[in-house]
């Protein structure tokens, strides 16, 4: 007998997969779990480091909603981009820290991914101080926009709010999901149990406070190398 | 923004140093609300009776003879008790704190906070810096006197003391205080012509324009709190004198067995070198210890800058005067080339001379003489500098330089990878730096160490005079 799967052992192990069980676990169990223990938000951008390799094409991916949900809002804001074409490569130019930026309309949301070296901070600013008007013309098509525009009188509020909307990099080492999310609530102690096919509540959790993230930072096919380097290297000015 | 600036506004220790020979920091928690604003108030009074008076920025012809400066962490704007919509318009990067900011600033491993000694392994009861500046000890110790007579406001948690050495020498053996920024609103005698474009006021105070067009930063309100404001980053870094000559010699010996070693010095070049120092029959091996030294400060020890004298001191150079233009042959890596890549070509073109700090610092331990013989049974004392580096913006100007420039190295693609040889986070397993040669490559030196550590710190606010008396004035 022993080895042996009787119906009630398939039924119980078939009940994740029926549909009636999936909705009661994403519309009852995971709204209580999420209520009984709060889980903050993890913040944005590429994990801090000293390595220098680290802190070369890290990645910057903003998911906006924009405020206007239907075709015409998104026509506005590929045209936002489309007009301001030229401003953008002058900034790149002037910048000089950006390997790509790239603007994509993913449902009724601006996304702005790019790739840049250094500091984020740094990074926004100098781009505040050479296009403003570029993150201006696309923040203010975008839902709470209006509160940090113009960026170049709220460079603080500005810089912070697309932190705020930079996503969360997953680690390369899926699990330290686990060690940040320790991290943020100070908890020194690793929990142990680490086993993410068991899709573990603390992991669930934590993608609903993050509903967005980038899995992993990137994955590069060769090492880190700045924008200037590579520029410096092929022979065409940095 | 206020029409006239007027530098009887500001504490005086912002737009012109004192040139005070000792210094004295006194770290200090508020103990009583209550009794720490009317010390404040009294700081500004004019009477000086109760508090020592706050040294403001006109301080005209005669100098004081003791000087007398604050500066608040955030916590300590806190503990005044700061409503919180002022509070929360500070930058973020002064609320988190130095601590919070380590891996900007490169305090990771033997630097990090969690290292440092007391006061600074409490930062959140680091509340108010007081600074005095005098002459002599007793003076400080009047003032300090003063300064904690009620015995009510405050509780001293620590004090850090320093003192100048002849001719502006510092650890290392540079000379240093050669440089600051020159502001076009401020008349300054002491200052002369370095061939830089004037800072913007908003370099250094709150609610003037910054060096980037059009931006400025967010002044905290009210006006009076934020208004001619500025901070400060506060470090107590120690300087690994012995180490830092042992280097030279082990580089020094190393370059002479480098074949390109004959064009970074041409042989006979050492006696042009031992002239500019006074040394007779200086060696081979002197020779270039002192050139490592000049590249990797960009001055030679004199104060001599590389850009305008690669091949050997000379005090007939101007030593502020230069740019780092076309083929100058200061090395990209070096220390103030980094710190203030001044005009020379960076790959953040929109950030020549946007990060520039006024600098004050004195250094504390005794001065390091190389000819007396070290006991090697007996601990070396600690040497370093008390440093503040002051900029109305912390995060555009003294963390950028920080974690892009001294570290990293992101301004040039030639030395991106590598730390600031003299004050970069380096790990002698991976460092490097380049010294250039006329014929356009380079020698590399390995194995940097760290020279210097960081053993505490904290950012402060300096408050405006107008602002002292805004917070000695809080109710509630």
């Amino acid at each position: 007998m022993s080895g042996e799967e009787g119906w009630f052992d398939r039924f119980v192990n078939g009940l994740p997969e029926t549909r009636v069980f999936q909705r009661l676990a994403s519309w009852v169990l995971v709204p209580y779990w999420s209520w009984r223990t709060p889980v903050r938000p993890l913040p944005g951008g590429p994990h801090p480091s000293i390595q220098p390799g680290d802190n070369l094409q890290c990645m910057m991916n903003l998911i906006m909603p924009l405020k206007e949900k239907s075709p015409v809002g998104r026509a506005k804001a590929a045209l936002a981009i489309a007009q301001n074409k030229d401003a953008i490569y002058a900034g790149l130019d002037n910048v000089g820290t950006v390997h790509f930026a790239r603007f994509v309309i993913v449902g009724d949301n601006i996304c702005m991914f790019s790739v840049y070296d250094g500091d984020f901070t740094n990074y926004i600013r100098d781009f505040i101080a050479t296009i403003g008007s570029v993150f201006n013309a696309v923040v203010e098509l975008v839902e709470g926009g209006e509160a940090v525009i113009p960026c170049e009188h709220n460079v603080e509020a500005f810089i912070q709010w697309v932190h705020e909307r930079d996503l969360y990099q997953v680690p390369d080492t899926a699990t330290d999901l686990l060690r940040d999310q320790e991290a943020l609530n100070g908890d020194k102690a690793a929990s142990g149990n680490d086993d993410l096919r068991l899709l573990p509540r603390k992991v669930v959790l934590q993608l609903r406070a993050n509903a967005n993230v980038s899995l992993g930072s990137g994955y590069r096919a060769y090492p880190g190398f700045s924008a200037a380097q590579v520029r410096n290297q092929l022979g065409i000015g940095w | 923004m206020s029409a006239v600036f007027d530098a009887a506004d500001v504490q005086g220790n912002i737009l012109r140093g004192y040139r005070k020979p000792r210094v004295r920091y006194l770290i200090l928690e508020v103990a009583d609300r209550i009794a720490a604003r009317h010390w404040l108030a009294a700081s500004t009074s004019g009477r000086g009776d109760d508090v020592p008076q706050i040294t403001i920025g006109n301080w005209g012809r005669t100098k004081p003879e003791t000087c007398f400066n604050i500066g608040l962490t955030y916590e300590g704007l806190r503990a005044l008790g700061v409503p919180n919509s002022s509070l929360e318009m500070f930058p973020n990067e002064f609320i988190e704190g130095m601590n919070a900011r380590a891996l900007k600033l490169g305090d990771v491993g033997p630097n990090a906070p969690e290292t440092w000694p007391a006061p600074f392994d409490a930062p959140k009861r680091v509340h108010l810096i007081a600074t005095i500046y005098a002459d002599e000890v007793a003076q400080l110790d009047e003032v300090q006197q003063h300064a904690l007579t009620d015995g009510k406001a405050f509780g001293l948690l620590g004090a850090l003391e320093g003192c100048a050495f002849p001719n502006d020498v510092v650890h290392f053996g540079y000379r240093d205080n050669i440089m600051q920024p020159r502001f076009a609103e401020v008349h300054d005698g002491q200052r002369y012509e370095d061939g830089q474009p004037k800072a913007p006021l908003g370099t250094v105070l709150l609610g003037h324009p910054t060096n980037f067009e059009g931006l400025t930063w967010r002044v905290p309100q009210p006006e009076a709190l934020g208004h001619n404001g500025t901070f400060n980053a506060f470090r107590v870094l120690e300087q690994d004198v012995v180490g830092f000559e042992e280097y030279l010699d082990r580089a020094a010996s190393d370059l002479l067995t480098r074949p390109q070693i004959d064009e970074l010095l041409p042989p006979g070049a050492e006696a042009k070198i031992g002239q500019a120092l006074s040394i007779e029959g200086l060696s081979r091996h002197a020779a270039l210890r002192e050139v490592v030294a000049a590249h990797l400060c960009g001055r030679w020890r004199d104060g001599t800058p590389m850009a305008l004298s690669p091949d050997a001191p000379d005090p007939k150079v101007d030593q502020a005067n230069f740019d780092y233009v076309g083929d100058s042959r200061c090395p990209f890596g070096a220390h103030i080339r980094r710190c203030n890549p001044r005009g020379g070509q960076i790959v953040q073109r929109v950030a020549n001379n946007s990060r520039r700090l006024v600098r004050r610092g004195m250094p504390y331990g005794p001065l390091y003489d190389p000819a007396k013989p070290r006991d090697p049974s007996k601990p070396e004392p600690e040497r370093g500098l008390l440093g503040n580096f002051i900029g109305a913006s912390l995060g555009a100007q003294f963390e950028a330089m920080s974690c892009d420039w001294l570290n990293l190295g992101l301004q040039d693609p030639r030395i991106t990878g590598s730390n600031d040889p003299i004050t970069g986070a380096n790990d002698p397993g991976t460092s490097w730096f380049d010294l250039p040669l006329k014929s356009g490559t380079t020698i590399r030196l390995r194995a940097l160490p760290r020279f210097v550590r960081t053993r505490g710190g904290a950012y402060a606010f300096l408050p405006s005079i107008p602002a002292i008396r805004f917070l000695g004035s809080l109710m509630a």
